[in-house]
């Protein structure tokens, strides 16, 4: 019994740790502006200013930074869901000629990432005439979110027995029913994981962005928010309002996915 | 593949009929309707750049942009001159080993706390997760600010428990900065890795535990001798899924230093970036991005022959 | 099999391709019809949108027909997005810049003379007209100006018993010791990334420095400069400036300032408005001229934004870009944008408007001795570059001379 209470104590403590950056997130964005130069710092603003919030809309377009996050994050998330499936579901139930080969391309793109290839990939969007288009940044975030998610489904599909579909094609499913009625429903908690790990990068990608796209109605809130701080004005009250308005929504989404999560995830260390 | 290729060869000469030349091409392309989509975005999207990367580090680009042509291995040349490459890769492969070693250590004690039974065991689950759902920027501005020289609450806090008696510029210090930039990338890293340790351990079924304990195994030994070996997959995915994400961030040190003072806090990235934006000199970024590159395949590789992935994918 | 594959990643790119085409939509402006132009402004305070979205309301409403889409851009992502904009093709018919030779280099924009009426290009003052050419055209067209004044505290001053603003720069050194004696940061040197090449030539032209020698070469590691940042690191490591001078920015500085924490600061006409007035509006501050090292002559750093005009289009925007700056640029436009923003006039018919302020005409009157960096050379741009990553570290842990001759070699590389 001791122990358990030991080990709670233990697991709030980190729990607090990991909260304490997003508390004081909270209180640096309930500050007045001109309490948050003031050295040394204060812990909790003198002056609850509630207004920060309210205010934060119209200093800037967080609406706007929301809608792209939002559209580019989900339908960059589709179509790496439509990509990887098929693929990882016929990679591990085929050996066919070629399947090493793929499997490495997958591990080896899985080792670009955007980051590193943003230069070239705004050549490749003049070329393409994509520049500072949503299209662009769907493209590049469903690409390099690829290969984890084929990596995880693969894993996932080949931990299920073949005998299973075997049964549901037997029974006149055809094969591709087979898949969507036994296969998938089981590999829910791969496929949600697939969906969490696509969809949290493509919301906090940043750099691919702040360099494709130009005009604000085409910025995420990754590329928006810091605007907040410029060359001669920094509102870092706005700032961390506008933060938390991004956080608090993908935190929610957590908490209702997170058991699914752990199934996913035990996938993709199976295999 | 090789075995492959001689069982076909055998089909031929079997005096079984032999299919038909469309039935054949069928097969051949049946995998390439399930893969093809998958094929066709890395192609595209990513295949594309990497040759676009190679081809504008071969290339001479005006400081406005403009291409003239190509150059050669100037561009490599005139990289292999910076004084900075050297430290600036030196530090890189320290700022990945660092993070990813520490994160691997704390995501495998992490990962044994959430999986213990306590109360109130989700709602620290969701604590752990947030650095996660929280964007990697947001985060590293928030510890920026945090570490602010005249008004961060890291700076009250050791005045108030009189650990300093003046405020540290943290970040303007190299040493100093790289160590909390690093803390910063352990810290966004925890919540994912711990996850799948976390996700590993749920696999490992309860007699496994019964029977050490029958055997009269210590906790030590049982951790060591079997929860470890088992672990072993999820550590290796996570571990690698770490080395690329740490090798290519470049939110943590844009947002904190921006590489500075100079280049002292620079890593690969950032150096890549700021060749291409404050020095004006796209190809020789382009070089420094191939090169890059060439750094993280032979870490991987390397790793990876290490790990002996090749049992792991069969 | 490789074939096969090779035909999949065709009928991909197809595929990709032809959604670019419908991706596209209602992107950027510069529509092929000449009237709808692509103007890129840069970000000076909050209030420059709300300026130029009303200039752009009237613009419409006096031209039917013309339409002028605005970005704003803050000047910390600036340098990114025009790079961005020449590689990408995407550059708009109007950009809001510090520099325009390079453009001049590669072609990339009109002559002034094609883009604003004789009028309007005959009212530019000489000194700024003459930053605005390369190789003796004139590109750039003048936007606003600034000058540098150096910011003391009245109340530090008399705390610690100095009577005048000082002239020489042991003045400089000895008053920052009093002042620190007083309890208070001497001398805020902002030597960070942000705008380092600024403040270190405001002191190296005080002391026979600068970026060229007289015939316009290179001469950034000229014995005046290393003797600069010489005394610029003994200020630091006496302990008289704020600490690490090598990572703050002008920002950091001018707040402290603005809280009666540092006694002496350079800034420009818009500090009060941008910096100092936010924090606190009652500061007893007064600005004299920059000290040099003799003390007998006192120069001061002019600064000059620009606009450049893009060729698009073959040509076809050129008239209703024409149209936009000669509104911009009537009397009552560009001095409304210089009350607003705090900036000094580039024309002469703007010039009497804010010499009625006493607070802008010392900027104003310290005009006539401005010396400017070298923008009409196409390799600056790389040369600041260099100097903001790296100028800060010779006050701190680097040798002057050596950071200097690195920067030397750079520019020379640059051209």
């Amino acid at each position: 019994m001791t122990r358990r209470i030991v080990l709670a104590g233990v697991a709030w403590l980190v729990a607090l740790a990991f909260l304490v950056p997003y508390l004081q997130m909270f209180f640096t964005a309930l500050k007045p502006e001109r309490e948050l130069t003031r050295s040394p710092g204060a812990y909790l603003p003198s002056h609850w200013t509630w207004s920060n919030f309210v205010d934060v809309w119209s200093a800037a377009p967080i609406w706007t930074y929301l809608q792209v996050s939002l559209i580019v994050a989900a339908v960059a998330t589709l179509v790496t869901l439509a990509c990887a499936l098929p693929a990882a579901y016929y990679t591990a139930r085929n050996r066919f000629r070629g399947r090493g080969l793929f499997l490495l391309l997958v591990l080896v793109t899985q080792m670009f990432a955007p980051t590193a290839l943003v230069i070239g990939i705004y050549r490749e969007m003049v070329a393409l005439n994509l520049t500072d288009t949503l299209l662009a940044l769907i493209l590049v975030n469903a690409a390099f979110n690829l290969p984890f998610s084929i990596w995880i489904l693969h894993g996932y599909f080949s931990s299920i027995p073949k005998e299973l579909e075997e049964a549901a094609f037997l029974d006149g499913a055809g094969r591709l029913g087979a898949l969507t009625r036994v296969t998938l429903p089981i590999s829910m908690p791969g496929v949600v994981t697939a969906i969490v790990y696509t969809f949290i990068a493509a919301w906090n990608e940043y750099i691919v962005a702040l360099t494709v796209t130009a005009s604000p109605n085409r910025h995420p809130l990754t590329v928006g928010i810091p605007s907040f701080v410029t060359q001669y004005q920094a509102h870092w009250q706005y700032l961390f309002a506008a933060s938390l308005i991004a956080i608090v929504p993908v935190v929610i989404l957590f908490v209702f996915i997170e058991r699914y999560l752990i199934g996913g995830l035990t996938a993709g260390s199976v295999k | 593949m090789q075995d492959l290729t001689s069982k076909g060869r055998g089909a031929v000469t079997s005096p079984a009929p032999r299919p038909s030349p469309v039935r054949r091409l069928g097969r051949a392309l049946t995998p390439l309707l399930w893969l093809g989509p998958s094929l066709a975005l890395i192609a595209v999207v990513v295949l594309w750049p990497v040759i676009e990367m190679v081809r504008t580090s071969l290339q001479k680009i005006t400081s406005s942009g403009v291409t003239l042509g190509y150059r050669g291995g100037g561009n490599y040349t005139d990289l292999i001159g910076e004084d900075d490459l050297i430290p600036v890769v030196l530090r890189t492969l320290l700022w990945v080993g660092g993070i990813v070693i520490v994160t691997m250590v704390l995501s495998l004690a992490l990962g044994q706390l959430l999986n213990a039974r306590f109360p109130g065991r989700r709602v620290v689950r969701w604590a752990v997760i947030v650095p996660w759902a929280a964007s990697v920027l947001m985060t590293a501005l928030i510890w920026r600010w945090m570490l602010d020289n005249y008004s961060g609450l890291v700076n009250r806090v050791l005045l108030d428990l009189h650990v300093i008696d003046e405020p540290v510029n943290w970040l303007a210090h190299p040493g100093e900065a790289m160590l909390w930039m690093m803390w910063v990338a352990v810290f966004v890293s925890l919540p994912f890795t711990s996850f799948v340790i976390l996700a590993g351990l749920q696999t490992i079924p309860s007699d496994v535990y019964e029977a050490a304990r029958v055997d009269g195994a210590g906790p030590f030994r049982t951790y060591f001798g079997i929860t470890l070996p088992l672990l072993r997959p999820a550590v290796l995915i996570a571990s690698i899924i770490n080395v690329i994400n740490v090798f290519n961030s470049f939110p943590i040190i844009w947002a904190m230093t921006g590489g500075g003072p100079g280049h002292k806090t620079d890593t690969t990235t950032t150096f890549m970036y700021k060749l291409a934006f404050f020095d004006q000199n796209v190809g020789e970024s382009g070089a420094m991005a191939v090169v890059n590159f060439v750094l993280i395949l032979v870490m991987v590789l390397l790793y990876l022959r290490a790990a002996r992935w090749r049992e792991e994918i069969r | 099999m490789k074939r096969h594959l090779m035909g999949v990643v065709a009928a991909g790119l197809t595929v990709a391709l032809g959604v670019s085409g419908c991706g596209k939509g209602s992107s950027s402006g510069g529509d092929s019809d000449g009237k709808t132009i692509k103007f890129v402004a840069a970000i000076y305070d909050d209030n420059t949108k709300p300026y130029w979205d009303a200039l752009i309301k009237d613009f419409e409403a006096a031209n039917s027909g013309y339409k002028v889409n605005l970005e704003m851009v803050d000047w910390s992502q600036m340098d990114t997005k025009v790079k961005t904009y020449v590689q990408t093709k995407q550059v708009p018919d109007i950009l809001n810049y510090n520099a325009f030779s390079d453009f001049a280099r590669d072609g990339l924009i009109y002559q002034a003379s094609d883009v604003v009426s004789p009028s309007t290009l005959s009212d530019f003052t000489p000194t700024f007209v003459q930053q605005a050419q390369y190789n003796g055209t004139q590109y750039g067209l003048p936007f606003i100006s600034s000058a540098r004044l150096l910011f003391y505290n009245k109340d530090l001053f008399k705390k610690a018993g100095i009577s005048e603003p000082p002239a020489t720069w042991a003045e400089v050194k000895a008053d920052a010791q009093k002042i620190k004696k007083a309890g208070s940061i001497g001398y805020g040197l902002p030597l960070g990334p942000e705008e380092s090449q600024a403040e270190f030539y405001s002191w190296a032209m005080n002391n026979g420095g600068g970026w060229v020698d007289a015939t316009g070469k290179w001469a950034i590691n000229q014995k005046a400069n290393v003797d600069t940042l010489g005394f610029l690191k003994d200020l630091n490591k006496s302990g008289l400036t704020q600490p690490n001078p090598e990572t703050t920015d002008r920002k950091t500085v001018f707040n402290q300032f603005a809280q009666g924490k540092v006694g002496m600061a350079i800034g420009g006409p818009f500090t009060k408005a941008g910096f100092i007035d936010p924090v606190d509006k009652n500061l007893n501050f007064d600005v004299a001229p920059l000290p040099s090292k003799s003390g007998a002559e006192h120069n001061t750093l002019g600064v000059m934004d620009v606009l450049a005009a893009f060729k698009k289009d073959d040509g076809k925007n050129k008239e209703a870009v024409k149209k936009f700056l000669d509104f911009f640029y009537k009397k009552e436009n560009t001095s409304k944008f210089l009350t607003t923003e705090g900036f000094l006039p580039v024309t002469k018919s703007a010039g009497d408007a804010l010499s009625a302020d006493p607070y802008m005409k010392q900027f104003v009157d310290a005009l006539p001795t401005c010396k400017f960096a070298p923008t009409s050379n196409p390799a600056w741009s790389a040369v600041a570059g260099a100097v903001k990553q790296n100028l800060g570290n010779s006050v701190a842990n680097e040798d002057p001379k050596k950071v200097l001759d690195k920067i030397q070699e750079t520019a020379e590389k640059a051209g």
